[in-house]
């Protein structure tokens, strides 16, 4: 019962993800894991995934199928999906067979597209998880990430795929926690963060998420050295020079930069789907609010 | 909260930060450090991960079950208990100073005006603490020297350093477990490998243990 995926094209930053290498902070690796975790989870439960891996990729990916057929559920973000030419749903799964080429390409949003798979990877597991750290180049295939000509081997059965409601999607600012040196910075500089605009730069990828502060909220506001501490995803580092940094799933594991804000988990994967370009506001929340509507996405 | 002189803090909607100090000393060091492994050693319900650096000690917990104030509640009374844990291990890490294992070993040792034999006795003539992990994968800090071992680090960064690499600055040595950028002088390597993802745990020195440098030659 083994299907071949052969990858004929991938974008940057294609990797193979599960739910996480968590516990392994103090050893200097960070969790990685799906940078939208609800849709690496929603396009799991369209596939009736069999293990908890599968493929992040960003602007494209081609693959073709080999041996026995297999579902494939795919979510996250908006990408334009092909099969054989035709064009697909998104998000949405289907049962593919020997010969059959899925081609994905850019839609009108998001960054982060995920395909899971009604049967498992065949992938070994690194130190608890499957999951590449790009960071620590473990996991995945060889720690890599995914490109032409590399070929994935899936292996088992699956679980009945489930009919999931699409996510209606949350709008408005990305909610956030003060953070651990908030109290570094100004009234003024905070009060000005939290109503402010910035842009998503260009420089983004799986370790952090660069912003543009066109208000200049930050300039000048530069903080002496600190004792670094360990760091979590979504933590909003200021840089010296007053770039703010938000740190995502590859995160580097300990910093030195003070952190004015943590934007919380509920919001993270909303944040991960920005693209370079698109304006962001932040709202500070309570962790009892935070916790609330986790709770509530049950 | 404040207890000794501690800091129960949120870090976002998942950890907890205790905070002992708000500049590195070795007090505030040996404490963070304690705590964590008293809280290693007597799990708390709910808390998924404990991980200490160097005055501070995060408490990662599920945030779908624990309640962030009842978890702090329970910190704070275990940090009035004020555990110090010893007995930890002594570690041997044979070392090649100098030469092109230690390429900055010269400018370091005359830097403190020694010869660079004095300089590795006056290295190697106390064990250290492990201080912190967690910079990079098996990435040890090491400390500390005393005063008249102290030099800042490099003007700038060496873009890569390779695993083994022996690292020295602010009055600490650090071992490389893996190639890594570092602004640190680069004074010896080692045939030691702090990192083996095939284990479980990866790393063999932990926060706490002490570590004695031998020279190799």
């Amino acid at each position: 019962m083994t299907t071949l995926l052969q990858i004929e094209r991938a974008g940057p930053l294609t990797t193979i993800q599960d739910h996480g290498r968590f516990g392994l902070l103090q050893h200097g690796i960070s969790a990685s894991g799906p940078m939208d975790r609800g849709a690496f989870d929603r396009a799991g439960r369209r596939a009736g995934a069999a293990d908890d891996s599968g493929i992040e990729f960003t602007q494209t990916l081609d693959l073709t199928v080999a041996g026995e057929p297999v579902r494939i559920g795919w979510d996250g973000g908006v990408f334009r999906a092909r099969i054989n030419g035709l064009d697909v749903p998104w998000p949405h799964s289907t049962v593919v067979s020997k010969g059959d080429c899925l081609s994905i390409i850019p839609g009108p949003s998001g960054v982060y597209g995920y395909l899971r798979f009604g049967k498992m990877l065949e992938l070994p597991s690194v130190l608890g998880s499957r999951a590449t750290s790009s960071r620590s180049r473990l996991g995945g295939l060889g720690g890599r990430m995914l490109q032409a000509g590399n070929e994935l081997t899936l292996i088992g059965e699956g679980l009945p795929p489930q009919h999931i409601t699409d996510d209606p999607g949350t709008d408005g600012p990305i909610r956030f926690i003060w953070g651990v040196h908030s109290e570094h910075f100004s009234r003024d500089v905070r009060q000005h963060f939290a109503t402010a605009t910035f842009r998503v730069s260009a420089a983004m990828d799986r370790m952090s998420v660069r912003l543009i502060d066109a208000e200049n909220v930050f300039k000048g506001a530069s903080i002496l050295s600190l004792v670094s501490e360990p760091v979590m995803p979504g933590d909003i580092q200021i840089l010296g020079d007053g770039t703010p940094i938000v740190l995502m799933r590859d995160h580097q594991p300990t910093g030195g930069y003070p952190r004015i804000g943590t934007v919380i988990s509920a919001d993270l994967d909303r944040f991960a789907q920005l693209r370079s370009g698109s304006s962001v506001a932040f709202a500070p929340v309570t962790v009892e609010h935070a916790h609330q509507l986790l709770r509530s996405s049950l | 909260m404040t207890q000794d002189r501690a800091t129960i803090m949120p870090l976002g909607d998942s950890a907890l930060l205790v905070r002992f100090s708000d500049t590195l000393d070795d007090e505030a060091n040996r404490r963070a450090v304690s705590f964590a492994h008293a809280l290693e050693n007597d799990a708390i319900e709910h808390v998924l991960d404990v991980v200490p650096s160097l005055v501070s000690v995060l408490v990662r917990y599920d945030p779908r079950k624990a309640n962030p104030t009842r978890l702090a509640g329970e910190l704070s009374l275990r940090l009035r208990a004020n555990p110090v844990v010893g007995d930890n291990h002594l570690h041997r890490i044979d070392v090649h100073f100098g030469g092109e294992d230690g390429p900055d070993l010269e400018d370091v040792a005359s830097k403190l005006d020694l010869s660079t034999q004095a300089f590795v006795e006056h290295h190697n003539a106390a064990s250290l603490r492990v201080l912190t992990t967690g910079f990079a994968p098996g990435f040890v800090y090491c400390g500390f020297h005393p005063e008249h071992m102290v030099v800042p680090r490099r003007a700038s960064v060496r873009p890569l350093v390779t695993a083994g690499s022996i690292l020295f600055a602010a009055g600490q040595t650090a071992i490389a477990a893996t190639d890594i950028p570092t602004g640190w002088h680069v004074i010896g390597r080692t045939s030691f490998r702090n990192f083996d993802p095939a284990r479980m745990p990866p790393t063999s020195l932990r926060v706490g243990d002490l570590v004695e440098f031998v020279s190799a030659g």
